[in-house]
Parts: C-alpha cells; sequence; structure tokens
C-alpha cells in the first residue's frame, strides 16, 4: 500500500471516529449531563471540544494529502511526512481528549501532554508536504 | 483533475492586490488595536467608593479562568452580592415612584437614565420644597435585606436610605425597624457609618481612608466578600503558578501552595479564622490599629493564627483583659446587645463566637467547614439553589452533620432523644442548636453546640430547646423530663415556673429579643406540631402591637403560618393607632371566623376554654414584662 492509499484510508477511519465524538459530545449536551456541561467542568467542555474539532480538520487534513499525492503529478508523499500526519491525527486530538477526562480546575489532565508532540507532528508533515510540492517540476 | 499552479506566488497575487490586501489587514489591526488597548476608561465615580487593587489584590476576574467551578459557585452565593455597586439590575424595580414619610421627612426616589435618586423635605416645613436628589449608589444585602447607601457630596461618604428592602416579603420598612431596635431608635446610622465600620466586613479588603470630619475617600479591592476575602491576596499566587511546571507539581503532590490560603486544608482553629474574621463579634486591639485599618485595610490573611489588629470578643475568656474592660467602660451595653447572659451569642452574623465556645471545639477538628462549605460540587440546579442559602455541605442539614463524630449516635437515637426517631424531638439540631440566636427578621439556630437546660433559662432568659418546640409546656415540665431522661439536677421552680406556659412567659414577660425570637418560634412548624396550634392565635394577634417592629414583624409571619391568617395583610410599621385597629380587627376575624369549635388550650396558656385570655394573669404577665432597651447588634 503506497503512502497516499494510507493516507485515504486512514482519513476516512480518522474521521468516522472524531465525527463520532462529536455525535457523543452532542448526545453529553442533549442528556444535559453534569460531568460534561457543569461550570466546574469548564476545562473537560473545552477539552472534548478540542479533540473532537482538531480530530476531524487532521482526518480531513490526511485525505487531503492522501488526494494531493494522487492528483499532483511528480509529487510522492514521503514516507516520514505521511507517519507524522497520521500520527498527529492521532495524538492531538488524543491529547486532549485525554487532558480532559482529569482535569485540574483550569488546567488539563496530564494527557495534553501529547499535544505539542502531535502539534510537532503536524507542523513537520504540513511543511514536508508544502517543501515537496514546491519542488515538483511541471 | 488538474495539477495545482506552482512557482512564486507573486505570480497569483499582483503587486497591486498585494498592497491593498496589506493596507486593509494594517488598518483592521490598527482598529482593533485601538478597540481593545486604548479606549479611554470612563472616570471613577467621586461620589461613592471605588474599587482600586492594592497590596496583592487582583479581584475575583484574576481567579476565574483558572478556577472555573469555584468561581461560579462563588457566583451563586450571597458572599459576591453582600455589597453590590447600585444600578437597575440589583435595585427592586418598585423603588421607582417610592414615597413615604418616616421621622418628619417626606422621601421620594425617582429614576432617571439607569440611576435612582432620592429627595426628601422635611414635613413640617414642606414649604421648603424638596432637598438636592441623593443617587442611590450602593446596596448591602441580597438574601434577605437590601439596604440602600446615597451620596452624601462629602467625596466618597455615604449615608443610608432610611428604607430597606424584605426580600421575601417584598416589602420595603424603615431599615431600624428590620431589627431589633428601642422603638425610638430612628436615626441609628449616621452619615459616614457606612465607610466607617459596614465597609470592615461587608467589601474585600476595605480601606475606610478617613479624610477629615466627616468625610472619607474609601477604597475596596472588590464589592462583596470575594475569593481574596478567604484565600488571601492572589497576585503572588498568579505570577508564580504561570509556570505550567509548578502547577502541574501542585496537582499530581501533595505540597500545598504557599502562595495562597486554601481554608479547607487549613486547621480548623485558622479556618474557623477565615469564616470568623467576619463571622464573630470582634474589636481592635488599639486605637492605632484601628487607624491603620482604615488606611490600608486589614492585615490580617487567611492562615494567620490570629486577626492581628484584631481580637475576637468573648465575654467569659480570660485573654484581653485590657481591651475588654475598655470595652465595658466605655459601652456598657456592648456586651448585652450581642451575648446572652452566659456568654452564649445571641445575634446572627457572630457564628465563630458559638463555634469556639462549643464542646464539640475542644477537640480542635470542629470548624465551620466541619458543616458548610462554599464550592460545592456536582450539585443539580436545584441542589444549587438550595446551597446558596446556608452553603451547608450535601446532605449536612439533618442528624449526619453530628453523626460525623457522633457515629455510635446513629443506632441510639430514641434511647438519647426519648422521641420517636423520625419526629423533630430526634433531630440533633433541635436540640443542640436550637433557635436562640436572632437577626434578619427571624431565629437562627445557635452555633454554640449545647445541651438544653432550665437553669438557662431561669437564670439568663434564653428558651431552652425543649420549650422552643414545647412552648405549651411550663419550665417544670421540661425539667422533670431533663431530670428523668439525663440526670440533671432538678431546680428550684417557682409557681409560675410550674403553671404557665413557657412560650406565654416569654411572649408576655419577656424582654423584646426574647419575644421575638418566640414569636418567630410560633410560626416554627416543628413548635407547632408539638404545640399545637390553637392557642397561637390570641398571643399571635395580640403580639401585633408589640412595641418593637422586629417582634410585631415575627408575629405577623408566624400568623400567616396558621389557618385562616395566610393571607393576613398587615403593615407591621404602622403608627401605633392604625395597628391596635388592625390588631383588634384580626382578632374579631379570629374569634369569630376562624376560631375552631371545640378547639381545646391548654391551662398553661392562660386561655380559658374559649380561647380567652384570663386578664388576672395577662396583666400580672405584663407587668413584669422586661422592658430594658433591646438592641441586638446582628
Amino acid at each position: 500500500m503506497n503512502t497516499s492509499d494510507r493516507q485515504l484510508r486512514f482519513g476516512w477511519w480518522a474521521l468516522l471516529a472524531y465525527l463520532t465524538l462529536g455525535l457523543a459530545l452532542e448526545a453529553l449536551q442533549g442528556f444535559k449531563v453534569g460531568w460534561y456541561l457543569d461550570v466546574g467542568h469548564e476545562t473537560r467542555r473545552l477539552m472534548f471540544t478540542l479533540a473532537h474539532a482538531h480530530g476531524t480538520l487532521l482526518a480531513l487534513v490526511n485525505l487531503a494529502a492522501g488526494l494531493t499525492a494522487r492528483t499532483v503529478k511528480g509529487f510522492e508523499l514521503a514516507a516520514s511526512a505521511s507517519r507524522s500526519l497520521l500520527w498527529a491525527a492521532l495524538l492531538l486530538p488524543a491529547g486532549f481528549f485525554l487532558g480532559g477526562v482529569v482535569i485540574y480546575d483550569g488546567d488539563p489532565g496530564l494527557g495534553i501532554i501529547l499535544v505539542p508532540v502531535g502539534a510537532l507532528l503536524l507542523l513537520y508533515g504540513v511543511v514536508r508536504v508544502a517543501r515537496d510540492l514546491s519542488r515538483v517540476k511541471e | 483533475m488538474r495539477s495545482p499552479p506552482t512557482g512564486n506566488l507573486r505570480k497569483f497575487w499582483p503587486a497591486s492586490a498585494r498592497r491593498g490586501g496589506a493596507a486593509v489587514l494594517l488598518a483592521a489591526s490598527t482598529a482593533l488595536v485601538a478597540q481593545a488597548g486604548f479606549a479611554p476608561d470612563s472616570p471613577a465615580p467621586a461620589n461613592r467608593p471605588v474599587k482600586v487593587l492594592g497590596a496583592g489584590y487582583v479581584s475575583s476576574d484574576a481567579c476565574r479562568s483558572c478556577h472555573p467551578g469555584n468561581y461560579a459557585s462563588w457566583h451563586d452565593s450571597y458572599h459576591r452580592t453582600m455589597t453590590q455597586v447600585a444600578d437597575a439590575t440589583n435595585i427592586p424595580a418598585a423603588l421607582d415612584g417610592f414615597e413615604r414619610a418616616f421621622d418628619g421627612w417626606d422621601y421620594r426616589v425617582e429614576r432617571s437614565d439607569g440611576r435612582f435618586f432620592v429627595r426628601k423635605r422635611p414635613q413640617a416645613d414642606a414649604a421648603r420644597g424638596w432637598l438636592e436628589p441623593q443617587q442611590i449608589v450602593l446596596l448591602t444585602g441580597s438574601h434577605h435585606l437590601k439596604i440602600f447607601w446615597l451620596e452624601t457630596g462629602e467625596g466618597r461618604t455615604l449615608v443610608q436610605f432610611p428604607f430597606a428592602y424584605i426580600v421575601e416579603e417584598k416589602i420595603w420598612a424603615p431599615v431600624v425597624q428590620t431589627f431589633v431596635l428601642p422603638p425610638d431608635a430612628n436615626n441609628f446610622y449616621a452619615a459616614g457609618e457606612w465607610n466607617g465600620a459596614c465597609m470592615d466586613c461587608h467589601v474585600t479588603q476595605g480601606r475606610s481612608r478617613f479624610v477629615d470630619g466627616d468625610k472619607f475617600d474609601s477604597q475596596v479591592s472588590e464589592f462583596g466578600i470575594a475569593c481574596e476575602a478567604c484565600h488571601s491576596q492572589g497576585a503572588d499566587h498568579i505570577a508564580q503558578n504561570r509556570n505550567p511546571l509548578r502547577r502541574y507539581a501542585l496537582h499530581l503532590g501533595d505540597r500545598r501552595d504557599p502562595t495562597i490560603a486554601n481554608p479547607e486544608r487549613l486547621k480548623a482553629a485558622a479556618a474557623n479564622l477565615a469564616c470568623g474574621q467576619c463571622h464573630s463579634v470582634w474589636a481592635f486591639n488599639s486605637m492605632a490599629d484601628k487607624i491603620a485599618w482604615n488606611r490600608e485595610g486589614v492585615k490580617f490573611r487567611p492562615g494567620q493564627p490570629d486577626l492581628q489588629q484584631r481580637f475576637v470578643v468573648q465575654p467569659n475568656t480570660p485573654d484581653h483583659p485590657e481591651q475588654k474592660k475598655m470595652i465595658r467602660d466605655t459601652n456598657p451595653h456592648f456586651i448585652g446587645d450581642r451575648f446572652w447572659g452566659d456568654g452564649m451569642i445571641r445575634v446572627t452574623g457572630r457564628e465563630m463566637n458559638g463555634i469556639l465556645a462549643s464542646p464539640c471545639a475542644k477537640g480542635g477538628e470542629f470548624s465551620c467547614l466541619s458543616c458548610h462549605e462554599m464550592h460545592p460540587k456536582n450539585l443539580t440546579a436545584a441542589e444549587q439553589k438550595a446551597w446558596t442559602s446556608d452553603q451547608l455541605k450535601a446532605g449536612l442539614d439533618g442528624d449526619a452533620a453530628c453523626l460525623q463524630c457522633h457515629a455510635k449516635m446513629k443506632t441510639q437515637i430514641t434511647a438519647h432523644t426519648h422521641h420517636a426517631a423520625a419526629s423533630e424531638g430526634s433531630r440533633c439540631y433541635n436540640c443542640h442548636m436550637p433557635h436562640t440566636t436572632y437577626g434578619l427578621l427571624r431565629g437562627i439556630r445557635s452555633h454554640q453546640v449545647s445541651s438544653p437546660t432550665v437553669a438557662e433559662s431561669q437564670l439568663h432568659g434564653r428558651p431552652n430547646a425543649c420549650n422552643l418546640c414545647h412552648l405549651d409546656q411550663p419550665l417544670a415540665w421540661t425539667a422533670d423530663k431533663l431530670t428523668a431522661w439525663y440526670r440533671q439536677p432538678a431546680p428550684a421552680l417557682s409557681a409560675d415556673d410550674r403553671e404557665i406556659a413557657s412560650g406565654v412567659r416569654w411572649l408576655l414577660s419577656g424582654d423584646a429579643g426574647q419575644r421575638a425570637l418566640v414569636a418567630w418560634g410560633m410560626g416554627w412548624a416543628p413548635a407547632q406540631q408539638a404545640a399545637g396550634r390553637e392557642w397561637l392565635y390570641p398571643f399571635l394577634l395580640a403580639t401585633l402591637n408589640d412595641p418593637y417592629a422586629a417582634v410585631r414583624f415575627d408575629a405577623w409571619k408566624s400568623l400567616r403560618t396558621l389557618p385562616g391568617f395566610t393571607d393576613f395583610a398587615f403593615d407591621y410599621t404602622m403608627d401605633e393607632a392604625a395597628r391596635q385597629a388592625a390588631a383588634s380587627a384580626a382578632y374579631a376575624r379570629w374569634r369569630d371566623q376562624v376560631r375552631r369549635a371545640g378547639a381545646l388550650y391548654p391551662a398553661a396558656t392562660i386561655l380559658d376554654p374559649a380561647g380567652r385570655f384570663r386578664p388576672d394573669v395577662l396583666q400580672r404577665l405584663l407587668s413584669q414584662r422586661d422592658h430594658r432597651q433591646v438592641f441586638l447588634a446582628e
């Protein structure tokens, strides 16, 4: 399986997972679950919302990367960029999510440590794709 | 799919578009910065105390982002609204167009541009016309009473609007008639009283800043009782906790954060002081301390072992002998206005005095926070609303509060109480924290945990817990029970102790404080359950004309708990002639329409079988009334 196939496959599954998370958050809203909605759990709500938003966006980024690799002639998605984007789409939302499971007032739980790791991977992946695209000869 | 164009950005964005875009971006940024950072602040009002941060105080605004839950529970509390800047959202709308007379003056309130102004004119010289309007600038209280403060034209000095709003009843009354105060005490609060005294406790880190004459330039760190009142100033806490590593080390470890006080983690004595810095009868150690306090604000910080410039006044403890002597010499009524004869606190808002004198406190573990909490978690909206009233921990509005320590009582309730386990007579609070404290126009539970005795009533006039329920029983009945059940020594008893219901004697012969407590107690459901209701009517009706306004108010409120009078309208602030007429009409209504045929009136209640007073006993008890002037300094 080449990187674009992997990116597309992962992107669609990730999109499903993160949209499902969004649905779950809507259910928590709908049933007015205090653990999610109470003012004292503001940080949890923010973290879960960020997990859903980042996950969905990063799933789309992976889809875009896969599609880019398929449609741009002469462009090949580097393995390292591919892996970075995949891991970013896992670590960033997971960091937010885990950071919301246990909270300390205004501070998220330790899971939040995953977020900067994921962010760096994302940054690397995006830079690498952008750079490689810029070097493609017409 | 067409490949995206590659190459230089300049190919797709011509120079003109780039320049235009940059100009738009620059303009937008400038507008945003100007709006956010350079908008002129509105000048601080000159006619009232103002919020000025100092001494490391940062106000609750700075606490909110890191402690959203605690901020929210505080925001729901009446501590926050203890003092508020007056505006259209917190002043009752009914004040617009308010017109009343009091103590020789006509008052009129006008609303203009969202602000409220009071005008007054002397009744004796109406031709003089209305004086200059005074803006209502602050209000104190929000739970039971709202008291309003007016500008004076003398800097930030305030004077009291003489009418208060009683929240539950939605009525207005002269402020002096919302306290147990002698009937002729019409001018209790002078101009500057708020600055010089009230703001000591009704704001966070207030500085009176006396200037000269009656003039003050008062500042507060925050109106109302906010985070830093209990946790100490937050500037250093915030500065140090910008470092996430420090924060997570605190989150994940057991170490306390030394930059802030958390009363929940303090030892009981220090935790009590965090509350007791306001909830106690306190006095300054010296005039120098008072002056320093007025200039710079409170020095005490929660967590410290004593109140620094002040001390808690307990009448019977050996501490601060010189200061207490001076208090007694300069204000002979100071102790009596606040304490029962045996030193138990009798006014509300001073709960720490009771806590300190409780046997529970001797173990060193008992504190306000044994039963109360300021930041409850995971409450439903209804539970949250209920919490705001007394700020009790969940489930501790009953026996569970005491059973935390007295666990073995759980299986011995009936054996201990000699009352049915499910009855009010078996509730710990009712016997050990009875309603012998007064304030806010109601009886309030004593916070000095004690056991009922007949001696407390005989020697100090304090209604004992047994007879606060069994209002229809004489002291001898109580003495018999306490002797039989708890081996209390049998007291010497007078004929009236043996024959006349305690509730009747307190209401007819007691001082104004006792009468207020019993008038309120006659409307208390457990008392009505234990003592019956039928005999209460004539006493409450007669009490509608008590010389003390607060007693009349409580009689009226209690009367409204009785069938046939639930809709009874009565203005307890009326003059004596009007009151007498209203009380007589109400008595006739009871006698002719409400009184139940076949109702039994116990002999001890001095009513005859028809429910009429036995005049000889009534007159004798009234002639024994304690007429001393009572001012309960709540």
